[in-house]
């Protein structure tokens, strides 16, 4: 799709007046960071040598929601498309500006306007880094509870943007239910509220039709959260479960009681066997001894402070030597494949790179091998992490009724250790990435969901689908009384990455859809999940499309993402 | 019109082919039913309902929704030119699917939430914690327009039980949205269509959340100092993440009404909760809310008054006649005693009284309903009903407070653009009525 055609001159003209000389950038470097998120698809492009083609015009970091709205009006009138930008930490492309057009970051609003803890609710700018808000919410007694693995490099406004959702989901709702009310600068230019009683008043529940827009609709610069006091007390263990479906079972259980864990995370045989057995854990293996990246020692080493200026993405190295496969990940996944070898990752680093891409080219021979094997060496099936936290006496009962259930549910109780371990490295997911790309690998995840009924159907399904293209393991993270979120990850050789990359998306959603799951649960659509949009929504795409010509009659709301055409409607 | 279109009276001839000649009738005037050019007309499927939406959009003719009859055609619309068509879901009652194990249920819009509780509570299951004044309603009914009552402190609103939706568009062509537990795959696109009082689409049918049934259920009530007292005693409550079931303060006056006579003074405030859940956590939130009044200086009632209250409420007793309240107001977190203090205050000008209770905690505020009565206790009749009503709203949006039922302000435009949008022949019109 060939980029509009905009007169640079004309566009400067008419954006200075509006953020200045200082607030708007035209400079081929900040065009290049702008022109990704942190999409693997891309991130494979990039490993390649290929920069992304798509390119915005121009970006701009307004300070106010008036400032905002006059950008938007501009680009009505120039025919310009727009983006939102919070911290470029998406993973669907949800900001690759297909049509260029005019990047409005909005880190520059990034003001907490109150925190109210007598009525627990809180008014903030949509810019604001995760992790910083979190802070400042904890030092006036509070928490929002949401923990994306994303917290030091994501935004209030991004998550609101693709109805994101935290570690601790499972007692705080995901942000769509933290959310009381936005402001948003909609695609005719106007400022509109849709906070206050939304319960009260009649027609829509426009914050709930704006929130997951991904900025289709409008640009999202404020929000009203509700909040929660800081949690006195917080429980964390670790249990075994023989495998996928007791665990599953056993989290159906106590969430249908009406308990209300922070943390459940139910990993499967193969997640369990690569995370969690002790013989390849950092803690149990020392240090010294560990030949793991410095990523994975020091994984917030790698995250951008929260103050860091312009929000330009952590850099993706280039792979250092594709035929050398590095410790790590790959390493650990490797593992699987000599499970009766002294401590497997020694020999996994001794493979040589051919061996190494013949046996990940064969991912269906892995997938086959590693759940069973895994199993058998590590003696065990499914580990399970519980959190319980929040006021101290409520915490207390609660956490002895969760216990209760997972016992009589089957599960064996290993302490706390294995919750422990998960805290201090929760965040480390997002920082892997780069380790993965230098050991000549891609690696993604997709997250899907589904009732409990047809939980089993989806997780089976969708693992199979991709297991027939990439080494795939997976976690249950996101547990609801009627049902629950699966998230896959899964790895493959970046060799013909793309076609591979595409294959197994086309295939993973089309296996969510047949059996009745939902295409995302938390990473929203982007560019990446549009082609599946029409499967997801069917008919109700019409109520979509008729909100997008409301809220934007030109098009010009970052085109091309949820699946709605990358083409500019209505010229002013 | 197009080329298709449906001369009037072959309008009645059509609709009979589509539903049968018994479920299509002429409203009669006589029983309270519209006069003009209507037809009363039930539909047993939704695909049904696609083919009276189509006929209508061909006749020119605008559909009504009918559920219950709550909001039943009554009124003449002498004006309204264009024939009108009262749809009455209430054949469409069907639970079509009850799934046990994720606790969700997919029953047809025509089906009251009375009808599915006795369906489920046998199975030691229920819909939620709803006031059963609204589960005559049918599910499309309570789907389709939102009032305060629907809401439970425990459950959330009816908007929150829905997984999934299917509903009729004015094109005739039949939308489900994805049934999920959480989606993020754009907007929630039900939402458009919640609360929307028939006037974007027709709800044929609906996933809800189901629950278990409580395992264990307290009742405490608590008189405080003020009504400042018990609204910072709730609060307390909610910060130490207590979550009861139902939750309600009354003024001194609506306490004395609704609780009994001398449960406590004017200018004091009664407290009532119920919590519910596994019977520890169930005591526990009980203690929480008990340890909260009584650090706001309030102290317990009787038992036989919460569970007097507990009873009206679930109309396992017959409550006195009082006057209903005329008056409900959102009001802003922190803002329900000042808003409370201006009602009475203007109320009091035209010498009438005002009392009030308060629910439906939450960030984006509390409920809070008002009953006005002359200064002898009997009820406002006449003329003075509308100024004792208007003065008090006037007050309660000079405070802070928003009225149900007002659009959200600066959105009209967008309500309107999306109506013409899904609806650009205004085939669902209710307003004609």
């Amino acid at each position: 799709m060939p980029p509009v055609a905009l007169d640079p001159d004309r566009l400067r003209r008419e954006l200075v007046p509006i953020v200045g000389e200082r607030r708007l950038s035209m400079r081929a470097s900040d065009l290049a960071s702008y022109g990704r998120d942190m999409w693997p698809r891309m991130l494979i492009g990039l490993a390649a040598g290929r920069l992304p083609s798509e390119l915005p015009h121009a970006v701009v970091w307004p300070e106010s929601d008036r400032e905002v709205a006059a950008v938007v009006r501009a680009a009505r009138a120039l025919g310009a498309p727009i983006i939102p930008y919070g911290g470029g930490s998406g993973v669907c492309g949800g900001t690759v500006p297909v049509l260029g057009g005019i990047t409005i970051d909005l880190k520059r609003m990034a003001e907490i306007r109150s925190v109210d803890r007598d009525s627990l609710v809180c008014d903030v700018e949509a810019g604001i880094n995760g992790e910083r808000f979190e802070r400042e919410l904890n030092r006036r007694g509070t928490t929002l509870g949401h923990f994306p693995s994303s917290i030091y490099c994501s935004t209030v406004g991004g998550w609101l943007a693709c109805r994101a959702a935290g570690q601790m989901s499972t007692k705080y709702g995901k942000i769509e239910d933290r959310v009381a009310g936005l402001t948003v600068v909609t695609g005719r230019g106007d400022i509109v509220h849709t906070d206050g009683p939304a319960r009260a008043l009649r027609g829509p529940d426009w914050t709930q039709l704006v929130v997951g827009s991904e900025g289709t609709l409008g640009v999202i610069t404020s929000a009203r959260l509700r909040v929660s006091p800081v949690p006195a007390l917080r429980i964390l263990r670790g249990f075994e479960l023989e495998n996928v479906a007791h665990g599953v079972e056993a989290i159906r259980r106590v969430m249908q009681r009406g308990l209300r864990p922070a943390v459940v995370r139910l990993y499967d045989e193969v997640d369990t066997f690569i995370n969690h057995v002790p013989l390849f854990g950092k803690r149990r293996t020392g240090g010294g001894a560990s030949e793991e990246s410095q990523d994975e020692r020091e994984p917030l080493a790698r995250a951008p402070a929260p103050e860091a200026g312009s929000g330009a993405l952590p850099e993706i190295p280039p792979r250092e030597d594709r035929g050398a496969p590095a410790e790590g990940m790959l390493g650990r996944a490797l593992s699987l494949l000599s499970p009766g070898a002294a401590p497997a990752r020694r020999l996994a680093g001794r493979l040589r790179a051919g061996a190494v891409n013949a046996v990940l080219s064969r991912p269906r021979l892995v997938n086959g091998l590693a759940g069973p094997l895994a199993e058998k060496v590590s003696r065990r099936g499914c580990r399970l992490i519980i959190g319980i936290e929040g006021s101290r006496i409520r915490t207390e009962v609660e956490a002895r009724l969760v216990m209760g259930e997972l016992e009589r549910a089957g599960a064996s109780d290993l302490g706390e250790e294995p919750g422990r371990h998960w805290l201090e490295h929760r965040y480390d997911v997002s920082y892997k990435m780069s380790p993965v790309f230098r050991s000549g690998l891609f690696v993604d995840t997709m997250e899907v969901a589904a009732t409990w009924e047809r939980l089993m159907d989806l997780y089976r399904s969708v693992r199979q689908a991709i297991a027939e293209h990439a080494v795939v393991m997976a976690h249950l993270s996101h547990a609801y009384p009627e049902g629950c979120s699966i998230y896959f990850t899964f790895f493959a050789p970046l060799v013909d990455a793309e076609r591979t990359y595409d294959t197994i998306w086309q295939a993973g959603m089309a296996a969510a859809s047949r059996v009745g799951g939902t295409i995302s649960h938390h990473h929203g659509v982007g560019l990446l999940k549009g082609p599946a949009m029409q499967g997801e929504h069917r008919e109700a795409m019409a109520i979509l499309r008729a909100l997008k010509a409301t809220f934007d009659p030109d098009g010009i709301m970052n085109p091309g993402k949820l699946g709605l055409p990358a083409m500019l409607g209505r010229r002013s | 019109m197009n080329a298709a279109a449906v001369a009037v009276e072959d309008l009645r001839a059509a609709l009979e082919v589509v539903v049968g000649q018994v479920h299509v009738r002429r409203p009669d005037p006589r029983r309270g039913e519209p006069a003009g050019t209507a037809w009363l007309v039930q539909p047993g499927s939704a695909s049904e309902v696609a083919e009276i939406v189509a006929l209508a959009a061909r006749a020119g003719a605008t559909i009504i929704p009918v559920g219950s009859g709550a909001r039943a055609p009554a009124r003449e619309a002498a004006a309204a030119a264009r024939p009108r068509l009262y749809v009455d879901s209430r054949r469409m009652c069907h639970v079509l699917h009850l799934d046990e194990t994720s606790l969700v249920v997919h029953v047809q819009a025509g089906l009251t939430a009375l009808a599915l509780e006795r369906i489920l509570v046998p199975r030691g299951i229920t819909l939620g914690d709803f006031p059963p004044s609204t589960l005559g309603s049918t599910i499309g009914g309570l789907l389709a327009v939102r009032t305060p009552g629907k809401t439970s402190t425990r459950h959330g609103t009816i908007d929150d039980a829905v997984l999934g939706l299917s509903a009729v568009l004015a094109d005739g062509r039949t939308v489900h949205t994805r049934v999920a537990p959480r989606r993020a795959s754009g907007p929630d696109l039900a939402r458009a269509l919640l609360g929307s009082e028939g006037r974007l689409g027709f709800i044929t049918a609906a996933v809800l959340r189901i629950h278990r049934r409580a395992e264990a259920r307290f009742l405490a009530a608590f008189v405080l100092p003020s009504l400042d007292d018990a609204l910072a005693a709730v609060r307390l409550a909610l910060r130490e993440e207590a979550a009861p079931a139902a939750l309600r303060v009354f003024d001194g006056a609506d306490a004395r009404a609704q609780l009994g006579e001398g449960i406590c003074g004017e200018e004091q405030a009664a407290l009532v909760v119920a919590t519910a859940g596994p019977t520890d956590l169930a005591a526990c939130d009980r203690d929480l809310m008990a340890s909260a009044a009584t650090a706001m200086g309030g102290t317990a009632l009787d038992d036989a008054v919460a569970e007097r209250w507990w009873r009206r409420r679930t109309g396992q007793e017959r409550a006195p006649q009082l006057p209903a309240p005329a008056l409900q107001v959102t009001a802003p977190p922190g803002r329900e005693a000042a808003i409370a203090r201006a009602v009475r205050a203007a109320v009091e000008k035209l010498e009438a009284r005002s009392r009030v209770h308060v629910s439906r905690f939450d960030a984006d505020g509390a409920v809070e309903f008002f009953t006005f009565v002359e200064p002898g206790g009997e009820a406002i009749a006449g003329e003075r009903t509308g100024a004792v009503r208007g003065a008090a709203a006037q007050a309660a949006e000079k405070a802070g407070a928003v009225l149900l039922g007002s659009s959200a302000p600066g959105l009209e435009p967008y309500e309107a653009e999306l109506k013409r949008l899904l609806d650009p022949h205004g085939v669902f019109d209710p307003e004609v009525d």
